[in-house]
């Protein structure tokens, strides 16, 4: 589904993706974690064109990026993407939030794609917050009525950076909740997170990156429990401890 | 004496009035056009073309940079000599349009660059072509920040429309010219001419203090 094959990429002088080397099967659930500026968004924002690769390749639902054949406008509405920072759009209600792309991009009629927002909306716990506005919203709602907005779209795929760590404690789980329904209904799905908890529950793998390359690749339950490298050693140290 | 002259002036009111429809009409045709071509200006200033953007952005600084009057005069004067017959009202329309869309440009722009990329970001993951991001996501958020500035733009481009009575239009200032030969009052008469801009530029004076306000108010998008 998603096959990075020798991907390098640089900023100015900054090698921040190192010959990277990974696919994503149909149907997987894999976690990216690693240390602040080991390249992780960087690496998921290549997967639908936010990033641009500099050498390798890079194909996805069986499409090269770069090529002259791939449309990538098309390709992203194949892919839905979850920011860190929520991005929900602040002049539209949450129901117009996720209703905008089915209606302006897959063409659904208004009537068909408002029903299908509050079904999904009401799925991911927010069945009174139809007409709110984001800046009526916790952030944990914001982030689900993200995740809602991007499910309307029918991915194949879905990706999310670091979807926990702009909220508060308390609202996580409310999150990861909605997420792990989500894995669980079979979407491929690339995920970074220190979420431990999640990646044990729903990943089938684990992917450390350290320094723009990946470190170490292992099924959650060795990733953890039995670190292969120092460098990841290191790290899940230091996120264990808190 | 004054009672004399406030009597003729009575008798000018005609011209008057036809000298404010001028202005009105001049500086209402004149900013519905810079409007548009200001917004489609900022719009492509922005839209990523290195060369589209210094171009305009060239353009836009030469006409801020350059006296209205002598913009004005070049229209007038120049374009008749390369064969475009012109009528006073049309090179007045057209001066004034294109400093309007200058100016409304620059707002414009500033708007659109205000946003932050996080919102372009989730417009461009969720497939939204080109033009489907702009109309949706970046414009009705652009705006929140460009009204107020642009309804006090239209304020200054009325009051500039002044200039036009030089190429013998007979606006409202151009009119004082004329009352001002009978009644040889200049400072009632100019008076007079300055209620007539007030007038006119007062409630949009009094709209852009409401928009502003409203926007705090408002959740990222500006509703009339
Ligand atoms: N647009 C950019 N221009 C220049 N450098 C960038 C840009 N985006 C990221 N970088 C740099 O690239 C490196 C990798 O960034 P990236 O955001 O992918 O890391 P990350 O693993 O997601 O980190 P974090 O956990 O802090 O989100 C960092 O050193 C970062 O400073
Ligand atoms: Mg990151």
């Amino acid at each position: 589904m998603i096959e990075f094959r020798g991907v390098n990429k640089w900023f100015g002088a900054l090698h921040v993706l190192k010959d990277i080397t990974l696919s994503v099967e149909p149907r997987e659930v894999v976690v990216v974690c690693g240390p602040s500026g080991s390249g992780k968004s960087t690496l998921i924002r290549c997967i639908n064109g936010l990033e641009t690769i500099k050498d390798g390749d890079l194909v996805v639902d069986g499409q090269r990026l770069g090529d002259r054949a791939t449309n990538m406008t098309e390709l992203r509405t194949e892919i839905g993407f979850v920011f860190q920072a929520f991005n929900l759009y602040p002049h539209k209600t949450a129901l117009e939030n996720v209703t905008l792309a089915p209606i302006h991009v897959r063409k659904i009629a208004r009537a068909e794609a408002e029903a299908s927002g509050r079904e999904m909306l009401a799925k991911v716990g927010l069945a009174d917050k139809f007409n709110a506005y984001p800046s009526e919203l916790s952030g944990g709602q914001q982030q689900r009525v993200a995740i809602a907005r991007c499910l309307c779209m029918r991915p194949k795929i879905m990706l999310f950076d670091e979807p926990t760590s702009a909220l508060d404690p308390e609202m996580i789980s409310e999150v990861l909740d909605v997420m792990v329904g989500v894995a669980e209904e079979r979407m491929t799905m690339m995920v970074v997170t220190h979420e431990m908890g999640f990646a044990r529950k729903v990943a089938q793998r684990v992917v450390f990156m350290d320094a723009g390359a990946v470190v170490e690749t292992g099924t959650p339950e060795e990733f953890f429990s039995d670190p292969k490298t120092d460098r990841s050693r290191a790290f899940l140290s230091k996120i264990l401890r808190h | 004496m004054i009672w004399f002259q406030l009597q003729s002036l009575m008798g000018s009111y005609p011209l008057a009035l036809r000298g404010l429809g001028m202005t009105i009409a001049l500086s209402g045709i004149s900013l519905v056009l810079g409007t548009i071509l200001g917004f489609a200006f900022g719009v492509l200033r922005t839209s990523g073309s290195r060369l589209l953007d210094s171009a305009i952005g060239l353009w836009v600084d030469l006409i801020r940079g350059t006296p209205f009057l002598v913009q004005i005069f070049l229209i007038f004067f120049i374009l008749p000599e390369l064969g475009v017959e012109l009528d006073a009202f049309t090179a007045g329309i057209i001066a004034l349009t294109n400093l309007a869309a200058c100016f409304i440009c620059e707002i414009v722009a500033a708007g659109i660059r205000s946003v932050p990329t996080g919102q372009v970001e989730a417009a461009l993951a969720s497939g939204l072509s080109q033009w489907q991001r702009m109309r949706q996501v970046v414009l009705p958020q652009a705006m929140r920040v460009s009204l107020p500035p642009l309804v006090g733009q239209y304020v200054l481009l009325i009051k500039d429309s002044s200039v036009v009575s030089a190429i013998g239009l007979t606006d409202l200032t151009r009119v004082g010219w004329l009352v001002v030969q009978r009644v040889p009052n200049g400072l009632l008469v100019f008076a007079i001419v300055g209620i007539g801009y007030f007038a006119v530029c007062y409630p949009l004076i009094l709209l852009a203090r409401r928009l502003e306000r409203r926007m705090s108010a408002a959740h990222g998008e500006v509703q009339l």
